[in-house]
């Protein structure tokens, strides 16, 4: 049994299943997706392993033709970048199916979308044609708007509204993009191995990568356009929240990667040292901006913004310079250890919205003492968002700013200096709502606090960013070949 | 047994027990208490096997490795560590069988010791550590562990906000450090210390302006974690915390991490002389500011923390002037009676509940006798009155200064020693000789004896340590493969004559029975205010560098919502304006249409006749 | 008599159609106009059908299927008319714009 294919037809045969059953089966619906997470898990765990990391390149490739006129075809294959990435989706569809196991309302139609949206990310990771990987990227992205609109809070119908607008913006720039990329290689084939083979001309190259990298850009909340990101982090119900920054931004970076970066290394180079500097500005920009938000989501949203920056940075610093290596590992460990790092601080902030039915800042003061276990989660997660040694997200920023700092010295200093801005945002949120004196209003948390079942998932999400914490190498050996590979195109 | 089960012993046995006070004890205090002290006395007894194996080649592992650089961790055992680590090992023991009794009554005691233990894994791996990147990493563990446990009583304000300070404060240091490290790789593409600081293929060789630079990057780290000026002000603040971690981490260990990398990057120090002028500068500088603060300051953990700054101060000195020896023997004497002080404060604030001294004094300080046998001696090893043991390491550093020939620091660092000696002996007569001593009548029995055996055994091994480590100075010298300079005895009179000023001015500002009780320096009001305020510092920072964030955050916070969010309505606004606009011309009039359909094919048949 | 003299005619009975059916408010008269241009064109048709076309039945046959056209239109236009009137008790065009975006 190819392994791809059956990691794509997990979530595939649990939606036909979910649009089988009696909507009031509700425990038995949840009980399926987290059981189709888990051999999802599985599935993803034993492709980690068996990716021959010294090989590299793609491997475990399937190829079906489609529609032979066009030159479409189901191909798929893992490279190093793609394992880990189908690896973290795996990881946060299953926690976040665990996280939202308390979900009463409307239980079976939420999971059907949340598993369309996890087939869509799975889809994107795995395709190598680019039709199929344009097709699976929107249905990764247009489940979000009835997640957001149906299960989400606040101030939803916005959010809902303007994630859509911004990303089906970003698709209208990418379609011209990717339509260009296949007439001006006249090869009649979408298959992306086979366009990499092409090298197009410069000129063309120039033109069309800022469609490729502006269109996925969008989704990976480039700064200057990450407006919708935040909000609809704070509208999106937990496990959307998970999903939504922990995966799906990083779709967008990988896009870049696997569409703009491969097939059009010129233009990729050639736009770098602006796209380089709009990453910079967005790493400080999302940190001062986090720093005044008075809402849980809002800060964690800002920061995704900011921490997204330190990849698209690396992505961007990978084409110039000598330590290119270091960017684009860096890159793709940041998404990595940045989707997990979410996953947890969104399914701790969405247990403790559950409850306390506020995630504004200021309404808590001493809530450590009241819940100290999904506190302390949460501060795992902040002190791994502030780059503390021994978290995963460490060694990815490591990587970046040496990076960095030896191309741009002035941006490398800057964001260097920014990780003093994380601390103060994220210090910030600890001394405002978790520290002082108790407040009386949450009195009634105390017997609330996370147990059981519900340390389960973020136990797991814990567990992986110490892992990765101290044990970079697992990441980087798996990534190493598919960085030099890619590097050799510039 | 073997090296590596003894490196691993030392340094990986207090992960553990971190674990499980924290994560399966959480409610049973005195079960995590007993796990967390096996752990350290399981790290001790690997730090003492390593001392008494002495030193050995440096073991590595593979670690890390993207692109060209290829990282190992793995733990350097040369003298220096052996002997810190052992230090910090058996001090930490120390400060966990006193937080026994120290931390009775209070109900998070399993989350503190967990605590203390995940510094004692962090600071011994820091000690330990082959690898610059590794040194990093455990340098900034051992910040996570001190800011969680000054924010320990985080229910208090003041505690949570001292927590917040210390990691940023620290973290602006750290930011040079990170800089200054990541500038090392591209020169060498690794971290290993023993490759760095080699004379003929390190570091060493590249000396001017680059190696300047990274030297001073790496002191900026230095200059947070040691609580130098300009970044000094997080330390006095973090006496928030319990006081035994104050004794442990904010004086003996932690805080001499900064000394400590210094001492273990020495030779590349000693290739950029640009750099030494500045460490010694702001050295002295610090010195001499905390020297006066600690002067006038009432608060008796205040007085010790502005000493710890001073004496660190000292330490550096020491170095900068070129002797590694004078820098880490004052090291280890230091940690050993900073910390029987601060032990022995701990009893009093834990007796008396207040951390006044002329409040302790008043009621009764001098009662407890052993606690204040143990102040006596470790004040007069801090002032540096012969033989106890800051005399002899003191003694070291002014010997350094005198040696390197820069008049005007040998006299700044005499003026210090004049006010440690002050300061010091001050603390020990408002405590041990007030004016009046008021009777009160104490209920014990709730509080049980206010010398527990638990609290004196460890100021008693410490205050051993205080008498006698000073006569260990040729030992320790050897275990760093130096030589101790034999110094005349005419070349002791100028500091010797300073401490006995100073303690003789004390005693007649604050000890003889007609006393003022108020300190020389009231007499010139200015300075007096200037010094109780800290010189202003604090108040400095709040008013440029706090403002100065907040208004950066608001002005970018303003951009995004005007600039951005609010931008990015208008442009949907004006697409939906756009559409209104029209849809006007659909009026519904039908002959509206007719006329239109007939204006347009009118057009076209122009444009097709006129072809 | 020339093509081009019934043309002209065609186009001037055309012109009249269009400017009654696009000035008056009417709906009746708008009718009338419309009325008019279907015979404009059927008289152009049938000019054709003479000068032009060999086979004369082609012509012809238009006209009739517009003849029979614009009975059917007639019919339908008047019976909307008709139910205009009952519910509004006016058929000014002007008026009669539900439709309006």
């Amino acid at each position: 049994m190819p392994i791809l294919s059956s990691i794509l037809l997990v979530p595939i045969l649990t939606l036909c299943l979910l649009l089988l059953m009696p909507a009031r089966a509700v425990s038995a619906i949840r009980w399926l997706c987290a059981l189709s997470g888990l051999a999802a898990s599985a599935l993803s765990l034993k492709l980690f392993f068996a990716y021959d990391s010294l090989a590299g390149g793609l491997q475990f490739s399937e190829h079906v033709s489609w529609v032979e006129g066009v030159g479409i075809s189901y191909h798929v294959a893992a490279d190093g970048f793609g394992t880990v990435l189908i690896l973290l989706n795996s990881l946060v569809y299953f926690t976040g199916v665990l996280t939202m196991w308390d979900l009463g309302h409307r239980v079976k139609e939420y999971f059907v979308f949340m598993v369309l949206l996890v087939i869509g990310v799975y889809g994107v990771f795995m395709s190598q044609d680019l039709f199929f990987l344009f097709f699976f990227y929107e249905i990764a992205v247009v489940p979000m708007y009835p997640l957001i609109l149906v299960w989400g809070s606040g101030n939803k119908d916005y959010a809902a509204m303007k994630l859509m607008v911004f990303l089906l913006a970003g698709s209208a720039l990418l379609f011209p993009g990717l339509l260009a990329i296949y007439h001006e290689a006249g090869m009649q084939t979408f298959d992306m191995v086979a366009l990499a083979t092409h090298s197009f001309d410069a000129e063309f190259q120039v033109f069309c990568y800022p469609f490729i990298y502006l269109g996925f850009g969008v989704l990976a909340g480039m700064f200057p356009f990450h407006g919708w990101s935040p909000t609809g982090h704070v509208a999106a119900p937990s496990a959307v929240s998970m999903l939504h920054a922990g995966v799906l931004m990083k779709l967008g970076a990988f896009g870049v990667l696997a569409v703009g970066m491969r097939l059009l290394p010129a233009g990729a180079v050639y736009w770098a040292p602006t796209f380089s500097v709009l990453a910079a500005i967005g790493i400080i920009y999302g940190a001062f901006v986090a720093m005044r938000q008075s809402d849980f989501k809002f800060v964690i949203g800002f920061s995704s913004v900011s921490h997204m920056g330190v990849v698209l940075l690396g992505l961007n610093l990978a084409t110039l310079g000598k330590a290119g290596a270091d960017a684009l590992n860096g890159a793709v460990f940041q998404m990595f250890a940045h989707g997990v790092m979410t996953a947890l601080f969104f399914s701790t902030v969405g247990f403790i919205y559950d409850r306390a039915h506020s995630k504004t800042l200021a309404d808590f003061g001493g809530l450590g003492s009241q819940m100290p276990r999904a506190v302390s989660l949460f501060i795992i997660a902040g002190l791994c968002g502030a780059g503390l040694p021994g978290l995963a997200s460490f060694w990815p920023e490591l990587l970046v700013f040496l990076a960095a700092l030896e191309t741009y010295p002035i941006i490398g200093v800057a964001i260097i200096g920014g990780l003093v801005l994380t601390a103060v945002y994220i210090l910030r949120v600890f001394a405002l709502a978790f520290y002082g004196p108790p407040n009386p209003r949450w009195e009634g948390l105390r017997t609330q606090d996370m147990r059981g079942m519900q340390l389960l998932p973020r136990a797991i999400l814990v567990a992986v960013l110490v892992f990765f914490g101290f044990y970079p190498n697992a990441m980087l050996n798996t990534i190493n070949q598919t960085t030099a590979a890619l590097l050799g195109r510039f | 047994m073997d090296t590596l089960t003894l490196a691993l012993l030392a340094t990986l046995s207090p992960l553990p027990a971190f674990f499980v006070a924290l994560v399966l004890l959480n409610n049973r205090p005195s079960m995590a208490q007993a796990v967390a002290i096996f752990g350290t006395a399981l790290a001790l007894l690997g730090s003492v096997g390593l001392l008494l194996q002495g030193p050995t080649e440096p073991l590595r592992f593979a670690w890390f490795s993207s692109g060209q650089i290829h990282l190992q961790f793995g733990f350097l055992l040369d003298g220096m560590s052996l002997m810190f680590g052992v230090a910090v090992a058996l001090i930490t023991l120390c400060v966990m069988i006193y937080s026994l009794g120290y931390m009775a009554a209070d109900p998070g005691r399993a989350r503190y010791f967990a605590m203390l233990s995940l510094f004692a894994w962090a600071m011994l791996s820091f000690v330990y550590a082959v690898d610059l990147l590794q040194s990093f990493i455990f340098w900034e563990l051992v910040g996570l562990a001190s800011f969680f446990l000054i924010g320990f009583w985080y229910e208090k304000p003041e505690a949570s906000a001292a927590a917040r300070k210390a990691f940023l404060m620290t973290r602006i240091g750290d930011v040079g450090l990170f800089i200054g490290i990541l500038m090392i790789l591209p020169l060498t593409n690794n971290f290993d210390l023993p490759a760095l600081l080699d004379p003929d293929t390190g570091l060493v060789k590249l000396a001017g302006p680059a190696l300047s630079t990274i030297t001073l990057l790496i002191f900026m780290g230095i200059v947070g974690k040691s609580a130098q000026f300009p970044l000094h002000t997080w330390l006095p603040d973090a006496m928030e915390g319990p006081t035994p971690v104050s004794a442990l981490l904010h004086s003996a260990t932690m805080v001499a991490a900064g000394v400590y990398l210094m001492a273990r990057l020495h030779p590349l120090f000693m290739a950029a002389p640009d750099t030494l002028h500045i460490v010694l500068a702001v050295a002295a500088f610090t010195a001499l500011l905390s020297a006066t603060i600690a002067m006038v300051a009432t608060d008796i953990k205040k007085v010790l923390a502005y000493s710890s700054i001073s004496q660190l101060g000292f330490m550096l000195m020491g170095l900068a002037a070129g002797s590694l020896f004078a820098g880490v023997f004052h090291l280890i004497t230091h940690a050993v009676f900073k910390a029987l002080l601060f032990l022995c404060s701990g009893v009093y604030i834990h007796h008396f509940a207040t951390n006044d001294m002329r409040e302790i004094g008043r009621r009764g300080g001098r009662s407890l006798g052993a606690t204040t046998l143990g102040l006596a001696i470790g004040a007069g090893a801090l002032a540096g009155l012969p033989p106890l043991a800051g005399f002899f390491s003191k003694e070291e550093i002014f010997a350094a200064l005198g040696h390197e020939g820069s008049t005007l620091f040998y006299i700044a660092a005499l003026i210090a020693a004049f006010l440690t000696a002050y300061y010091t002996a001050r603390m020990f007569f408002l405590i041990a000789l007030p004016d009046e001593v008021v009777k009160e009548h104490h209920d014990d029995s709730h509080h049980g004896s206010p010398q527990p055996i638990v609290m004196l055994a460890p100021i008693a091994l410490l205050a051993i340590g205080a008498v006698g480590l000073g006569f260990f100075g040729a030992a320790i010298a050897a275990q760093l493969g130096l030589v101790p300079a034999h110094h005349e005895i005419a070349s002791m009179l100028p500091a010797v004559g300073v401490v006995i000023l100073g303690m003789a001015l004390a005693y007649f500002d604050y000890g003889r029975t007609a006393a003022p009780r108020r300190g020389f320096i009231a007499a010139v009001p200015a300075l007096h205010a200037l010094f109780v305020n800290k010189w202003y510092i604090d108040e400095f920072y709040r008013a440029v560098f706090v403002r100065l964030n907040d208004a950066l955050s608001a002005l970018f916070f303003a951009i995004e919502s005007r600039f951005f969010d609010d931008g990015f309505d208008q442009v949907g606004h004006s697409a939906i304006r756009a559409g209104s606009g029209a849809s006007r011309l659909q009026n519904g009039w039908v002959q509206f249409y007719a006329g239109a359909t007939m204006f347009f094919v009118g057009l076209a048949a122009l444009y097709i006749g006129l072809r | 008599m020339t093509l081009e003299s019934y043309l002209a005619l065609g186009l001037a009975l055309f012109s009249l159609g269009l400017v009654a059916a696009l000035s008056q408010r009417n709906l009746i008269a708008v009718l009338i106009g419309i009325e008019l241009m279907m015979n404009a064109a059927s008289l152009n048709f049938m000019a054709f059908n003479r000068y032009v076309v060999e086979d004369p039945a082609v012509g012809q046959v238009f006209v009739l299927i517009i003849i029979g056209l614009a009975a059917a239109e007639v019919a339908i236009f008047l019976s909307i008319i008709l139910r205009l009137y009952r519910q509004r008790r006016e058929i000014d065009s002007e008026h009669i714009t539900t439709l309006k975006g």
